[in-house]
């Protein structure tokens, strides 16, 4: 082993960090070589001396410093999570606020503009049409008529004409084919 | 009577809540305050106020500033320890929040005309400069008889550049070990090993002269 390469293993050698083999090879370098013999031992007497040195201890008022700083600590931490939580209240309220005043506005501005309305389909039925056929040489119609008596049934029957000629239209067809 | 055997009680139930955290390891006690147990927060207190206040006062060199700022370490344990990641080192976060306090402390002084060790570490500034103590008309036995080796031991550990003596504070005064540091510092494991070995030859190339 050579100085510098001593000089490499001596952080590990002074921590006692070496591998048997490395350490024996460093051992026997310290013997060979004074120079790194010499610069072992200032390392070690300098940290000896590091090493000892007298602990300072916290002042006696330390703790109840301390403890009077985690008190406004907890202090703070409750009023900031108290603001915090107004904050957010009014926020959300804020909010709540507006999309009300939005829908109310919605609500008025789009009550004046016309629906298109969607209305359930119409089906168109049919009355089930009584297709007996009328004579026209019914008793009372000529009765009434020639008498000059009430028009009731003048009008009855004029009610009925469209589906009177509508019949009559298809049993003409029927018997033209 | 009544009064008196209730607060006796009270006192023996505390002495034993105390006992029972004393026993217990950093990561049990940091799991008890979480719980809700208060009196957990003074037992961490207790173990680590002396270790940190040394730490801090031989990486800034102001006993002062240093109890200043290791309360400042504890209420920020206080308030972030729900966030701590309990499955590392409870010692080691610790020691990292501390390293940070004091490393902007003495940033800040470095910005600051009016510091202390401001005239001592632009000196230093090159790392590969051999480092050698001015003043060498005292004897290294005088100083012994007027107790003034802790002091010098004490400037000289001031002279390290500062990440130098923040790496050699943490493994010669609280005996971390290099993956530690390496954490506390956020360096990697070579420049750990690096960082110590020079401030080691500097401190001793210093204090030689003084202790030979």
């Amino acid at each position: 082993m050579d100085c510098r390469e001593f000089c490499d293993q001596h952080l590990a050698f002074v921590d006692d960090t070496l591998a048997g083999i490395e350490l024996v090879r460093v051992q026997r370098h310290l013997l060979e070589c004074e120079s790194c013999a010499k610069h072992d031992a200032k390392i070690r007497r300098a940290l000896l001396l590091f090493r000892n040195l007298p602990s300072i201890e916290p002042s006696a008022d330390f703790s109840q410093r301390l403890e009077a700083r985690l008190r406004n600590c907890e202090y703070d931490n409750l009023f900031a999570t108290t603001q915090r939580n107004l904050r957010r209240g009014a926020i959300a309220a804020t909010v709540a606020s507006v999309l009300m005043l939005g829908y109310i506005g919605t609500t008025l501005f789009h009550s004046d503009t016309p629906h298109d309305l969607v209305m359930a389909p119409v089906v168109a039925s049919v009355p089930e049409l009584d297709l007996t056929p009328i004579t026209t040489s019914t008793p009372a119609i000529v009765t009434s008529v020639s008498a000059g008596l009430t028009i009731w049934p003048a009008a009855l029957f004029a009610e009925q004409v469209p589906v009177r000629f509508a019949h009559s239209s298809l049993e003409l067809a029927n018997y033209t084919r | 009577m009544a009064d008196i055997v209730r607060k006796q009680k009270v006192s023996v139930e505390g002495a034993t809540v105390r006992e029972r955290l004393q026993a217990m390891d950093d990561s049990a006690v940091v799991t008890a305050f979480l719980g809700g147990e208060e009196r957990a927060f003074s037992e961490l207190v207790t173990r680590y106020q002396t270790r940190l206040l040394n730490f801090v006062y031989r990486t800034i060199g102001d006993r002062e500033k240093a109890e200043d700022l290791v309360q400042e370490v504890f209420i920020r344990v206080y308030r972030h320890l729900h966030r701590f990641d309990r499955s590392k080192k409870f010692s080691t976060w610790v020691y990292t929040i501390a390293s940070n306090l004091a490393k902007n402390e003495l940033r800040n002084r470095s910005r600051n005309p009016l510091v202390l060790f401001q005239t001592v570490q632009k000196n230093f500034q090159d790392e590969d400069r051999p480092l050698q103590f001015e003043d060498t008309t005292s004897r290294p036995d005088d100083m012994y008889r007027k107790r003034h080796l802790r002091e010098i031991v004490e400037e000289t550990v001031a002279k390290l550049p500062e990440h130098h003596r923040n790496v050699f504070i943490l493994r010669e005064l609280e005996g971390k070990s290099y993956e530690e540091i390496a954490e506390i510092t956020d360096c990697n494991l070579g420049t750990v090993k690096s960082r110590l070995n020079r401030a080691r030859n500097s401190f001793a190339e210093i204090i030689a002269p003084y202790v030979d």
